[in-house]
């Protein structure tokens, strides 16, 4: 009896609950969030996960996410729609990085609610500023770290990194080159181009390390080939990292400590043509910048060009001094020679003096002479033979 | 006169030698000698100077190559 009893309530229950579609109760829902939200915008920090980007039909599809001491504490389905696909390439184009996932945003959405595709924020904005601050933020802490992980080796004087590889003397003459670039990039094309058609004519060895330079493992991989060159350091004179035209975004492998560090403490001087003109990335504050591949293989060039010049210089000045110093070491002995040949005996006698001779000596003392000394006297052409017969002192001296 | 001498020091010899008669410091009886010496030591400058313009001029011909990384 209490179990019939039972079974009858709980079916009279069943009957008195309201039953509505699945449909009706998400449309409710949808239009208590548009009533709430409709027309109204919010910015929300967030970091961005699940980027999918389709660039042809200009949408991108993504998670916004909230982390709190590594726990996720919320998450939403975020869109870009066409109409707002540049605020991507705008933010790529500003920041110099790809848009994707990890990186932290503040961005401007809208609440949207659909009774199939559920709950989704519309991004219509987003905060370049903050971005930018956080990332210039990153740099400033990894140059920090830098300067103060590396005393001897990185210095910051005046505003300028003073590191141990960007003081290495560049070689006078550069012959050996190790590249560093991606393969069959803008920057390989251009900078082997100018290498070898340089106005100069100079040939150069260049060895290709080739390389992945965008992308979240590029800096480890950039690091790799610093380590391969290192291992043949004596067979280079220069290294260059290149990257250039095209894509103007993701230049965060160049911001890295650990390849900023290896940079800085390179034993061979490093070149950097990363191609950039917004900022400069901490690698190219380590080594040497010139902005492109091309300027790179330029100022290599330049280098042979200016060395070759003032051999030049050097060999033209050389020539004229010795040719100078020729001169005049011959017109001292010229001149010498004329007063040697004018002092000689035979000089004295064509110009019609005369020398005395006495027992075969010549006479410079008179006192030597003695009345009957035989005397010789030589003249330019004959000789006198005569024997003393006085000898008086000259009253003054011979006006002769 | 020994020919093993420097330019320099050939020079330098005959430089003494020729102040020497300019100033007429040399009795006549010694001037005979030293005659002989200071045109021995013209001859050794003089062939001396000879060699090092002959140097001088082949050094130019090797220096005249091009430098390292050039064509």
């Amino acid at each position: 009896m209490l179990a019939k009893q039972k079974l009858t309530d709980h079916f009279l229950k069943d009957k008195m609950t309201e039953q509505i579609k699945l449909s009706e109760l998400l449309e409710q829902i949808q239009d208590t969030i548009q009533t709430r939200f409709d027309g109204e915008a919010f910015w929300v920090e967030a970091q961005i996960m699940n980027v999918r980007k389709q660039a042809q039909s200009r949408r991108c599809y993504l998670t916004l996410e909230e982390y709190d001491n590594g726990n996720k504490t919320a998450e939403a389905r975020g869109v870009f729609w066409a109409n707002y696909y540049n605020q991507i390439e705008n933010f790529e184009k500003v920041t110099k990085q790809i848009f994707k996932d990890g990186i932290n945003i503040i961005c401007k959405v809208r609440v949207r609610y659909h009774k199939v595709y559920g709950l989704n924020l519309d991004i219509m904005q987003i905060d370049l500023a903050h971005t930018l601050g956080t990332l210039e933020l990153e740099r400033q802490q990894t140059l920090e770290r830098l300067v103060k992980e590396n005393p001897k080796t990185i210095q910051l004087f005046d505003g300028v990194y003073k590191t141990f590889n960007n003081r290495l003397p560049i070689p006078l003459v550069i012959g050996k080159i190790a590249l560093i670039t991606a393969p069959n990039s803008d920057g390989q094309r251009d900078f082997q181009e100018e290498t070898k058609q340089n106005k100069h004519q100079y040939t150069f060895s260049v060895s290709e390390f080739l390389t992945t330079i965008q992308g979240d493992n590029a800096h480890k991989l950039i690091l790799d080939q610093l380590k391969l060159i290192e291992k043949s350091k004596d067979n280079f004179d220069v290294v260059a990292i290149v990257r250039g035209g095209g894509s103007q975004t993701d230049f965060k492998p160049f911001d890295d400590y650990e390849l900023a560090k290896c940079v800085a403490n390179f034993p061979i001087p490093i070149f950097t043509g990363i191609g950039h003109d917004r900022n400069q990335s901490i690698v190219d504050l380590m080594a040497r910048e010139q902005k492109t591949p091309t300027k790179v293989a330029s100022l290599f060039v330049e280098r042979n060009f200016e060395f070759e010049n003032k051999l030049i210089e050097l060999k033209t000045n050389l020539f004229d001094l010795v040719k100078e110093q020729l001169e005049n070491a011959k017109k001292e002995l010229d001149n010498a020679k004329r007063i040697v040949k004018l002092s000689s005996p035979q000089a004295i006698l064509d110009r019609g003096f005369a020398i005395i001779t006495c027992n075969n000596k010549i006479v410079v003392d008179p006192k030597t002479i003695t009345v009957n000394s035989q005397l010789q006297t030589l003249l330019k052409n004959e000789t006198i033979h005569s024997t003393v017969t006085k000898k008086t002192k000259n009253e003054k001296r011979l006006d002769i | 006169m020994k020919s093993d001498l420097t330019y320099n020091d050939a020079f330098s010899k005959l430089e003494d030698l020729v102040e020497q008669l300019e100033e007429g410091n040399i009795p006549l009886d010694k001037l005979s000698i030293k005659v002989k010496q200071a045109n021995e030591l013209i001859a050794i400058c003089e062939t001396k100077l000879r060699n090092i313009q002959t140097e001088i001029k082949d050094a130019t011909k090797t220096a005249t190559t091009r430098p390292r990384g050039k064509k």
